[in-house]
């Protein structure tokens, strides 16, 4: 449940005249009705006559040699068509990294798309299964008979930087690192009156979309490989044609809605293996994860070790920062490059930090391999800063709130990278706004005790500047006065088409249950980009709003022209158009379009919006732009901690944000809402356990998310400041929703038992051990 | 992936009996195996852990469901579902413990699904209803080939997801004797999660007093030992004292040291001994001051 405080939600926007007709409201989504209705379809309900059925087989080791796979039983069960092995396809990789960028090099571990030879990761695929039923192809991936040699692996990131440790990723393991330096750190330490010293650790997360991996694969009349998957990228049928060594036009990537994303539908899931078995057989090819599967099947959040050291003034003034980050990248590397960039800008996060220096990698294991997650990097961040910020507030008795006022970054400062963002930075306001609604504190029970905390964040939106990012949308009015919008961008449930509609709606006037859209489909709406990195807004947004003001622009141009007014004086709202300061001189949008069908006036647009282009960051200081812009806001929450078993309760959760300007109101809290259930998870109760590189938490009894019990109300404070470079001035709320959570649970556990869990997840036990340390303490200083 | 078997719903008791009965089965696996609420069972079907050649479904047997709670006591069906428990108002009142268990099993749909029969005879250490029911000082009744019997629920088991039934019985029925006047019990879930969540340790404990003293108490112990048990020693500790603090605590320390934890994914053993030393602890304080 959300309540949107009005009074807080519409602080003075920057342009104070702008009066909006749909944005900005909580307007049922375009796709509610299906939804709520069961009638939207999914990737997984398409079926096809003569359809095949796969099953992906996979290592149950981390570490081996392939010594042997016969398949020969495999192949002759009754209703198996066919069983591949790496022996039969040519030898070829699937990119892992950001595929299908202008041109940029790739690094050279692409994965091998089945084990030839060498198993780096508990469940990597052996060989692929399509069989008449579910059944017949589950029966025969147990008949498939593998044969794996251990080999020595490395499942620890410090471990794998030593001297002689196994090899995952040549020549060191090291896959990525990155440096940020400014100002004189040594100088800032010497300047300091305290120098606080914390190791933060995070865990692996998964993503546990409602929807596992899912899609259906088949070939058509153009001889194109036809793929309808639940994917946040469509545009990986780049990768999926090069794999296969298929020029990019001949395969076609079909979305569907998505059941949940978070990132973990950001990379080549099912697709690869359907467009193999699909040309294989010529035939139609299904393939659906279980749970089971998709938990072996796709990349978890970085664990990361975060080594903090903050020179401080006695009156709360930072002076140094120190940072040593470590990303644990798995045994491929995927995103983990982009994840640690994230991490390394915004290590100091929303907070002035003169004297920087950073030094973060991110190393090869044996482990699952890891790769984008809601967050992305400015998680970890977030973590460790936030946390910190407590710790060093502590160590000079100086309030929490107050240690970070006279830190925080104010609009028109630079951030960690030397950048100046262009939009505000509100994070002030938005903490105060939140600690404020947590109101009085709730009472101690005997050893149950309760506690506050807060944490600020800074997360970008908008994909990393020197990727060059672009993104289309295509606006058009039919005769009857209905709009049809399309994009290639992705929906995966946070209303990204929805807010397309809503965009074209306000521009053209019309109510939005006359805007339809289509889109995901990489053949036939203008390619958009990926659905990901809190960019679907800002760049197809924007896009979606250029084509709609520039047909606008030409409709409007006839409007003034019949009616007799000034382009500047029409208005076009709820399916007319009038003139504005005499409404009875106007039309209907509908009589409008036909008039200008019949003078042949281009009824349609379609538009690219183009992301700031940047060059890569400087790469031994770590100075540039990262990010096209950032999003500022703040999460206080209130906990009860029973001190003796170590359980904790969320009481309270307020969650403050500038998103800039909300496109649907209702989408917005949505977001806030799931992005604390999950940033809950992630601080309390979930974590992905590997044992020398094997899953030990396979199923949803292992993997614990929050229910419903474990929730508490959420309040969303949702601020305007109307500065961000989207649509309206909007920034963006995806990511952001969930980077404060953890760590503002952490601050109130700490606070609740005067000891901190360094780690996530805050385990009862965890908690327990935190308390003994404490009294340990307590008992030793005393005595 | 199921493996292969064959179902039969049986239409009554004397169908399920003679359809559950031995015959030469495969070496390790079982003939028959009967399929009840299914939340456990069909579970191990996918994940291979259970591999019976015949399930027989007691899903009909209406019979078997129904719920007693009288001045004779608490006595149940084993097809009773942990819903019917928690919709029962008698058994709040008579049963603290069991009805808390009820309460924090699982979600709302395993619940309306899962029955008590199911929980005892799955033979998990972590069973819910197994300690409150323990406490309450059930009694299980078996039926099968060799006719009708009755067993302690604290004698039931012999070792992890091992028990006393011989091939072909059933559990149809489980009977707590009359609670006396000047009595308590309660229960505690002690888990990663407040919904639906497995057991890191369960705590039952009922109290019987009389003039102050304590007359008879009984502990029970989940997720803390191959099965779920009672602890005895503690229990013993107790029984004709004055539960004061110091008596409580002695009492926790010894139900900790019945304890014989692991370390799993949940928690640590050290954790978990801890823990049944707390609890106990509150919870024979709780139920004392109920007796007042
Ligand atoms: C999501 C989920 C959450 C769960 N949460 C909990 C929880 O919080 N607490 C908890 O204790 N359990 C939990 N469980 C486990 C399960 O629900 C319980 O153990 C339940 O009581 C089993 O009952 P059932 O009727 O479903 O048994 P079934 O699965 O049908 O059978 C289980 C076993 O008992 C045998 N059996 C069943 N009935 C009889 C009988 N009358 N006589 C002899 N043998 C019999 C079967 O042959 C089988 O071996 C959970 C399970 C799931 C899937």
């Amino acid at each position: 449940m959300t309540t949107t405080d009005r009074t807080l939600a519409e602080p003075a926007p920057r342009d104070t005249n702008v009066r909006y007709n749909q944005i900005g409201k909580p307007l049922v989504r375009t796709d509610a009705p299906g939804k709520v209705t069961g009638r939207t379809p999914y990737a997984g309900d398409y079926t096809m006559p003569k359809m095949l059925h796969a099953k992906v087989v996979r290592a149950d080791l981390a570490s081996a040699r392939l010594k042997r796979i016969d398949v020969t039983r495999a192949r002759a069960l009754p209703g198996v068509a066919c069983v591949l092995t790496a022996a039969d396809m040519p030898d070829r990789n699937i990119a892992t990294d950001i595929p299908g960028q202008t041109g940029r090099d790739r690094l050279k571990t692409d994965q091998q798309v089945l084990v030839r030879e060498r198993v780096r990761y508990f469940g990597e695929p052996l060989a692929l299964i399509a069989a008449e039923s579910r059944d017949v192809a589950e029966a025969a991936a147990l008949l498939v008979e593998v044969e794996l040699e251990p080999i020595a692996g490395v499942y620890d990131p410090e471990e794998a930087l030593k001297p002689g440790a196994p090899i995952v990723t040549a020549p060191d393991n090291v896959v990525a690192t990155y440096r940020i330096r400014r100002g004189d750190v040594e100088a800032g330490f010497a300047a300091a009156d305290v120098i606080v010293e914390n190791t933060y650790r995070t865990q692996f997360q998964e993503h546990a979309f409602l929807e596992p991996e899912v899609g259906l694969a088949w070939v058509d009349e153009n001889g194109v490989v036809n793929i309808r998957v639940s994917t946040q990228v469509i545009e990986h049928f780049r990768a999926v044609a090069d794999a296969l060594g298929l020029p990019h036009n001949k395969v076609r990537v079909l979305g569907a809605m998505v059941g949940g994303g978070f990132g973990g539908k950001e990379d080549v899931t099912v697709e690869l293996y359907l467009a193999i078995l699909a040309m294989h057989t010529r035939r139609p090819v299904r393939l659906e994860y279980s749970r089971e599967d998709s938990f072996v099947g796709h990349g978890k959040r970085h664990p990361f070790k975060l080594v903090y050291r903050t020179g401080v003034t006695r009156d709360g003034r930072i002076t140094a920062l120190d940072v040593q980050a470590l990303a644990d990248s798995g045994a491929y590397v995927f995103l983990s490059p982009y994840v640690l960039l994230y991490c390394a800008v915004n290590a100091s996060g929303p907070y002035r930090v003169d004297n920087l220096n950073v030094f973060a990698r991110a190393v090869a294991t044996n482990n699952m391999f890891t790769s984008a997650f809601r967050g992305f990097g400015g998680m970890q961040a977030c973590a460790a800063y936030e946390q910190q910020m407590d710790e060093v507030a502590g160590a000079i008795g100086m309030d929490r709130l107050e240690f970070r006022r006279r830190n925080l970054l104010r609009t028109g400062e630079p951030m960690a990278t030397g950048f100046v963002p262009p939009s505000s930075i509100w994070t002030e306001k938005c903490a105060d706004l939140a600690w404020e609604a947590l109101g009085e504190q709730t009472p101690d029970d005997g050893p149950v005790k309760v506690g506050r905390g807060i944490a600020c964040y800074q997360q970008s939106y908008g994909r990393l500047t020197f990727l060059k990012d672009t993104s289309e949308a295509w606006v058009g009015v039919e005769i009857d006065g209905t709009v049809t919008v399309r994009s290639g961008v992705t929906d995966i449930g946070a209303g990204q088409a929805s807010s397309l509609a809503h965009i074209a709606a306000e521009i053209l006037g019309v109510t939005l249950p006359n805007v339809i859209v289509y889109n995901s489909d990489s053949q036939v709406t203008p390619l958009a980009g990926t659905t990901t990195a809190t960019r679907a807004l800002y760049m197809t947004g924007n896009a979606a709003r250029q084509a709609a003001a520039a047909l606008r622009e030409r409709l409007v141009a006839v409007a003034a022209e019949v009616l007799g007014a000034a382009p500047d004086a029409i208005e076009l709202a709820s399916n007319r158009v009038a003139v504005a300061d005499d409404p009875a001189r106007g039309m209907s949008f509908a009589e409008l379009v036909r008039l200008c069908a019949a003078r042949g006036v281009h009824r349609s647009e379609l538009a690219i919006f183009r992301a700031p282009f940047t060059s890569p960051l400087d790469p031994e200081t770590g100075q540039g732009q990262a990010h096209p812009d950032y999003v500022y806001g703040a999460h206080a929450v209130e906990v009860a901690v029973d001190t003796e078993t170590g359980e904790v309760r969320v009481l309270k959760c307020i969650a403050a944000h500038d998103v800039g300007q909300c496109i649907n109101r209702a989408a917005v809290e949505g977001q806030i809402e799931g992005g604390t259930q999950n940033g809950l998870g992630y601080a309390l109760t979930e974590e992905m356990l590997y044992r020398e590189g094997r899953l030990v938490t396979p199923s949803f009894s292992e993997y614990l998310m929050p229910t419903a019990m474990d929730m508490p109300r959420v309040q969303s404070i949702i601020l305007e400041s109307r500065s961000g470079i989207g649509p309206f001035g909007a920034k963006g709320i995806g990511e952001p929703a969930l980077t404060p959570v953890a760590p503002a649970v952490a601050n109130a556990v700490a606070d609740a038992i005067g000891a901190r869990v360094f780690e996530y997840p805050i385990t009862p036990e965890r908690v327990v051990r935190a308390i003994a340390g404490r009294d340990r303490a307590g008992a030793a200083a005393g005595g | 992936m199921h493996s292969d078997f064959d179902l039969h719903l049986a239409a009554d008791l004397d169908d399920a009996l003679a359809s559950l009965a031995p015959a030469a089965g495969e070496a390790g696996r079982p003939a028959a195996m009967a399929l009840a609420g299914g939340t456990n069972l069909i579970v191990d079907l996918r994940g291979r852990r259970a591999r019976p050649r015949r399930l027989v479904g007691i899903g009909r047997l209406e019979g078997l469901r129904w719920l007693r709670v009288d001045a004779g006591g608490i006595a149940m069906g084993a097809r009773t579902t942990v819903t019917d428990l928690l919709e029962s108002p008698a058994l709040a009142a008579a049963a603290p413990a069991l009805h808390g268990a009820a309460r924090v099993f699982a979600g709302q749909m395993v619940r309306n699904a899962a029955t008590v029969g199911g929980n005892i005879a799955c033979g998990s250490p972590a069973a819910d209803l197994v300690p409150p029911l323990m406490a309450l000082d059930a009694e299980v009744v078996l039926e099968g080939p060799a006719g009708t019997r009755r067993v302690a629920l604290a004698d039931f088991y012999t070792g992890y997801k091992a028990d006393v039934r011989a091939a072909g019985e059933l559990i149809t029925e489980i009977r707590c004797p009359p609670r006396p006047a000047g009595s308590a019990n309660l229960f505690y879930k002690l888990a990663r999660r407040q919904g639906d969540a497995i057991t890191v340790v369960g705590v039952a404990v009922a109290l019987e007093a009389a003039a102050g003293r304590c007359r008879a108490a009984r502990i029970a112990l989940g997720a803390v030992a191959p099965v779920p048990l009672r602890a005895r020693a503690a229990e013993a500790l107790l029984a004709g004292a004055t539960l004061d603090a110091p008596a409580i605590a002695r009492a926790a320390e010894s139900a900790a040291a019945a304890a014989s934890p692991i370390d799993d994914i949940r928690a640590t053993a050290g954790y978990r001994r801890e823990m049944v030393a707390v609890l106990t602890r509150r919870l024979l304080t709780r139920a004392w001051q109920a007796i007042g």
